[in-house]
């Protein structure tokens, strides 16, 4: 029997149906809240700057020109803070990525390096760059050893947490070819852990950014932290505002490129929404 | 109970020393026996199911043959070898085909076959040249590219047919291969795989509880009870798979055998 054309015959079915509205993307709707957002802010700021005095609440108006001036003056300053900020996450990465590998796979030593990690996420920033400061001398010093304190705990937790999340099935299968310890960690642990390092750089960024810059502020002559602690003593709140927004882009930025460099590393992962 | 009905067992594969050898293999758990004196002889070439119903040990059968696990008393061995105390010595002798396709996520189907074979320490070329030539007899070579969230359940349990196939093991185990996909794929996917551990003489331990798979394939059934042990064992011919009378009286001695007071009919 010859296929019927599934189109118009049958009387519930209707003769001509219109392609259905495609609905909003979640990036679509994030970009327009986070427009909605920023809009408002920028107009509270602006009624707010003519009601108190300009050291309280510059106008926007005036936080761009500020704005225009330290991208000019002192660009080296920021190059510098994202010199420092990569160093550190860098580090923190490959050190967090061996520590939660040891915890993972070594049993006997696991405890006490839980341990160890656990008592310095315990540990406040603050008292971080306080000993930072007595114990290094050069400013680099310090500041990296401080960036890695605190970040390097988020990677070894994670990583940690990624290696007891293996499912036991895939190692069977692997083992079930009698691998050696590096076939197992190239062809299952490394890959498995790739989304776990994403993971914890997305979240750590932004911390990451907020603690470069106080350990600047409180370690340091050069870099934004530096520049934020100049424009303070000098009352210019106009470029406090301004190195702070410049901050928060710079944070939206580095999250954007990170989930990117995702997409393409993760690309075997299947999108999946949940209504 | 051994009963033999057919007692036909190919001359060549009768000749050849046993390629598994399990001899008065006894293995418990806290104190509970899971396999009870169990021998079992799998010739080279030969392919053999071990059916049971779930908990009747046959996991831990095929652990035993693995080497993931000790028997407590008892000798197990695969080629010649103790798999627990030559772990590595049988790496490319033995291969295992899972009942879920266990395949890297990350990896597309080419890099899931080629997997084993750059584990053996081939090159990248000759690597991807024979998990090329392995997804093309399994009938997948368009999907060759593809992550395994793009293929179908039964594309993906031939991924891992053809993975387990691509180091040329002496020894293919089979743990409930097929028995996760519906009628149709897993009859299609079993005559599959017999026509090329026919082709290429592997040695086979299925581990099953359908019935219909152990008829599709073995050249020997053995039916376990709880704890294992065997409780009937049948040779089969092809005839026995063909012709429908036959057949049908073999399924119900297994399902007898099994405990099952019905056979299952037989999908269509």
């Amino acid at each position: 029997m010859r296929g019927r054309a599934l189109t118009s015959t049958h009387p519930s079915m209707p003769r001509a149906i219109a392609p259905p509205r495609a609905p909003m993307t979640e990036r679509r709707r994030e970009t327009i809240a986070t427009v909605a957002v920023v809009t408002t802010l920028l107009v509270l700021m602006e009624i707010l700057s003519r009601f108190v005095p300009d050291y309280v609440m510059p106008s926007p108006g005036a936080v761009l020109k500020a704005g225009k001036e330290i991208f000019f003056s002192d660009t080296s300053h920021v190059f510098i803070t994202l010199a420092r900020l990569t160093a550190a996450v860098a580090a923190s990465m490959l050190l967090g990525l061996i520590l939660g590998l040891v915890m993972g796979m070594k049993p006997k030593v696991r405890p006490y390096l839980r341990s160890l990690v656990v008592i310095d996420t315990g540990i406040p920033a603050l008292s971080w760059m306080l000993i930072a400061v007595f114990w290094f001398r050069d400013p680099e010093v310090r500041i990296f050893f401080i960036l890695c304190v605190i970040i390097i705990p988020f990677y070894a937790l994670n990583i940690y947490d990624g290696i007891r999340a293996m499912p036991k099935e895939l190692v069977d299968m692997i083992e079930s070819f009698r691998p050696s310890r590096w076939h197992v960690m190239r062809y299952l642990i490394i890959p498995h852990i790739v989304p776990y390092v994403f993971l914890t750089t997305k979240s750590v960024i932004g911390y990451a950014i907020r603690m470069v810059v106080f350990a600047e502020l409180v370690a340091s002559a050069a870099g934004i932290g530096s520049r934020m602690n100049l424009a303070q003593s000098t009352f210019r709140i106009d470029q406090v505002f301004a190195w702070t927004f410049f901050l928060v882009v710079l944070n939206i930025v580095l999250q954007v490129a990170i989930s990117a460099i995702e997409k393409v590393a993760l690309k075997w992962r299947p999108e999946v929404s949940v209504r | 109970m051994i009963q033999d009905i057919s007692m036909i067992k190919s001359a060549a594969t009768a000749a050849l020393p046993p390629t598994v050898r399990l001899h008065k293999v006894n293995k418990a758990f806290a104190g509970k026996p899971v396999v009870d004196d169990l021998s079992i002889d799998v010739a080279h070439g030969e392919i053999v199911a071990l059916l049971g119903r779930t908990g009747a040990g046959k996991s831990t059968v095929l652990n035993l043959v693995l080497g993931t696990l000790t028997p407590d008393s008892g000798t197990v061995r695969v080629a010649g070898l103790d798999p627990n105390a030559n772990f590595l010595g049988l790496r490319g002798k033995l291969a295992v085909s899972f009942q879920t396709d266990r395949l890297l996520p990350w990896r597309t189907a080419v890099e899931n076959v080629e997997l084993g074979l750059l584990i053996l320490g081939r090159s990248k070329q000759e690597a991807r040249a024979a998990a090329l030539s392995w997804l093309e007899r399994v009938k997948l070579a368009d999907a060759a590219d593809k992550y395994a969230h793009e293929l179908s359940g039964g594309m993906r349990q031939r991924v891992s047919l053809a993975r387990a196939l691509a180091v040329d093991p002496e020894i293919v185990l089979l743990d409930e291969s097929f028995s996760q996909l519906d009628h149709v794929t897993s009859r299609a996917l079993r005559a599959d795989f017999h026509r090329i551990a026919r082709e290429f003489s592997k040695t086979c331990l299925l581990v099953t509880h359908r019935i219909e798979d152990a008829l599709d394939m073995a050249d020997r059934v053995l039916v376990l009870g709880a704890p294992a042990r065997i409780q009937l064992e049948l040779a089969l011919t092809e005839r026995d798979r063909l012709d429908a009378q036959l057949r049908g009286r073999l399924r119900d001695e297994i399902a007898a055998a099994l405990g099952e007071e019905e056979s299952p009919p037989a999908p269509s």
